[in-house]
């Protein structure tokens, strides 16, 4: 037993714990993903002229989170999904720590697209809309599978998208919250509240097990 | 044996086409479901601007389509197409009997009917929405077939992308990327002769394209997608050519036509008259079924004005100014500001702006400061402004200039109430001969 540990460290690289959850859950290219599509919505932003009309930016607010959050969603998926539920260890905290992680880096890096002239689509509005579009993507995730799980976020943010032009009931800020301005509570409490929802059900459910008839 | 063998065979159930497994299980039902949830809350969440006028409802419709159906249909074919590599039966299916292209079309084609069944209930929702509150005018069917066609060639095309990328991300990224440049090639306001080719021609409600283009844009995005599916799954690669060149040959049809591939519709060029007020009101016939609303509204402002002369005409309603002896309504559309869900919103505030746009300085550079009360004492006459209260408040909050002036307006009003019925006709028909001159010894005085 103890040779075969020697021979095992001798040959490959050691890898612990966290490392092989990341590679298991194709997580290195997640990143990639979530950076060329920060690096895209800076470059969308940066040739919007929003200093002449700050609604010019709702097309990257609402978009480039919602792209951000069908990479994360999908990076929810597992391969072994078997040989997952024979561990000993329970799963909840890596699952948080992984949707956090991705979250909080989504939420960074694209708040750097709107940095500059005080707007009111800034970067409140770009944390919020990646905190709700994670949000419906990690639920869809535990619901539909993690292989479709932007599917439910793409239908529902596009559709407030064009939706929203002409909504001025009192509840649009709930419903709307992807193409608010940045400081309302109604649509960051609608956002987070999405967010706690989808993160809590995939944490404690796991990404649903999506069988060959996927 | 041979006698319970046959009866066996006689009662044995006739198996099921394969096409029906298709088309009632796995991802077709939830792609349709996802398009029909997507349109409707897209259109509903704006109901107020469409709902009750016809050609705003074919906008909307169509916008919708193409800005959100059509990238969900090519997501949700990409997806679809990828089926086979999930389920690890790729290899299974190529030992069949059948050629490439007839799997092919086997599980795309129900795909392609439940993305349309999708949209074709959201369709009728929408048309049972604006039936219900109907100002005139009638559906337009032309604009969702053709709209149901570019989805149809949008999911083939998806399905084909699905078979030749692996990648888990494909069919989102897709659909990011189509949203994208559908939005730029229909909204990219530099010189953009390729605009024909969107499938999203937004904001005409006035005008209705040419027979042809209905026809020139299913072949447009038809032959697209007949030629990817054809180069993907034909045993004649070649054959591919013939949709390219016919998509081609559309396409290019489309971008040389350019702004001729619309017109004024005709039924937005006439308008309904009702002749017996003064003056007369005319509504367009698209809101034909508004004349008698509008009648009422303006039936205050219309009494006060019997048998005063000088006044234009009639209140008209047409694409472009009005002609000599005309004035313009006030505006019905974009409907969801003055008329919501076939009503008038605020018939006082509709009267007012009628009444405005009966007389009008804002061409004279520095109307005399006297014309003022004049104007404002026929305003409050006639019809007046809704914040008119407000407005007289706001003027005593402030200084004394402002004050003077109100006291002005008051004093006017009640001279213009004092006269006789007689008296105040003759008045106002003296008035209105001078109601756009800017010279105060024209007007006459109160």
């Amino acid at each position: 037993m103890t040779d075969h540990r020697r021979l095992d460290a001798r040959s490959a690289p050691a890898l612990d714990g966290p490392l092989l959850y990341a590679r298991s859950r194709t997580v290195p290219r997640a990143l990639a993903a979530l950076l060329t599509t920060a690096a895209l919505a800076v470059w969308a932003a940066d040739g919007l002229d929003a200093y002449v009309d700050p609604q010019r930016r709702v097309p990257v607010v609402a978009l480039a989170p919602l792209f951000a959050a069908a990479v994360i969603g999908t990076s929810l998926h597992t391969a072994s999904d078997e040989l997952d539920r024979t561990a000993v260890r329970p799963w909840w905290r890596r699952r948080l720590v992984h949707l956090l992680a991705l979250t909080a880096l989504t939420a960074a890096l694209l708040s750097v697209a709107v940095l500059g002239h005080a707007s009111v689509f800034g970067p409140p509005a770009m944390i919020r809309n990646t905190l709700g579009g994670t949000g419906l993507t990690a639920a869809a995730a535990a619901l539909l599978g993690a292989r479709l799980s932007w599917l439910p976020a793409f239908g529902y943010v596009s559709a407030v998208y064009l939706g929203s032009a002409g909504a001025h009931g009192r509840s649009s800020p709930v419903w709307a919250w992807p193409v608010r301005p940045g400081g309302g509570t109604g649509a960051w409490t609608a956002a987070a509240l999405v967010f706690a929802a989808g993160a809590a059900l995939y944490v404690v459910r796991g990404a649903r097990v999506e069988g060959p008839r996927a | 044996m041979t006698l319970v063998a046959e009866r066996r065979r006689e009662t044995a159930p006739r198996p099921h086409h394969p096409l029906r497994a298709e088309v009632v299980r796995g991802f077709g039902p939830w792609a349709g479901a996802a398009v029909l949830l997507t349109v409707v809350v897209a259109l509903g969440a704006d109901a107020g601007q469409w709902q009750g006028g016809w050609a705003e409802t074919r906008e909307r419709l169509h916008m919708v389509a193409g800005m959100l159906g059509v990238p969900l249909a090519l997501a949700a074919g990409c997806w679809h197409g990828g089926r086979e590599r999930r389920r690890r039966t790729g290899e299974l299916l190529a030992s069949a009997a059948r050629g490439r292209l007839a799997r092919l079309l086997v599980s795309g084609l129900p795909l392609v009917l439940w993305v349309i069944a999708g949209y074709a209930v959201a369709a009728l929702l929408a048309w049972l929405a604006t039936w219900y509150r109907a100002m005139g005018d009638s559906p337009y069917v032309i604009a969702p077939l053709t709209d149901a066609a570019v989805l149809a060639s949008a999911v083939l095309a998806g399905q084909v992308v699905g078979r030749l990328v692996a990648w888990r991300l494909a069919a989102p990224l897709l659909a990011a990327g189509a949203y994208a440049g559908i939005g730029m090639l229909t909204y990219d306001s530099g010189d953009n002769s390729y605009a024909p080719l969107s499938p999203v021609v937004d904001g005409m409600t006035d005008s209705v394209p040419v027979w042809w283009q209905p026809l020139a844009m299913t072949v447009w995005a038809g032959g697209l997608a007949g030629a990817a599916v054809v180069a993907y799954a034909a045993r004649r690669r070649a054959v591919a050519l013939l949709p390219l060149a016919a998509a081609i040959a559309a396409g290019t049809l489309l971008v040389r036509t350019g702004d001729g591939l619309w017109h004024t519709d005709p039924i937005a060029r006439r308008q309904v008259c009702d002749t017996s007020t003064t003056p007369q009101i005319c509504v367009n016939a698209r809101f034909e079924r508004l004349l008698p609303q509008v009648k009422d509204a303006l039936s205050g402002l219309t009494g006060r004005l019997e048998g005063v002369r000088n006044l234009p005409v009639r209140f008209e309603d047409r694409p472009g100014g009005p002609a000599r002896d005309e004035v313009e309504l006030p505006m019905l559309t974009p409907i969801g500001w003055s008329v919501v869900r076939g009503e008038l919103a605020d018939p006082r505030e509709y009267a007012w702006a009628a009444g405005m746009s009966l007389y009008g300085r804002s061409e004279c550079d520095d109307p005399a400061p006297s014309l003022d009360a004049v104007d404002n004492a026929v305003e409050h006459y006639l019809a007046p402004s809704p914040l008119e209260k407000d407005f007289d408040e706001q003027l005593a909050e402030r200084g004394e200039a402002d004050r003077a002036r109100l006291k002005d307006r008051l004093d006017a009003r009640a001279r213009l109430r004092a006269m006789s019925e007689q008296e105040r006709r003759a008045w106002l028909s003296a008035y209105f001969a001078t109601a756009n001159e800017c010279d105060l010894s024209e007007v006459p005085t109160l």
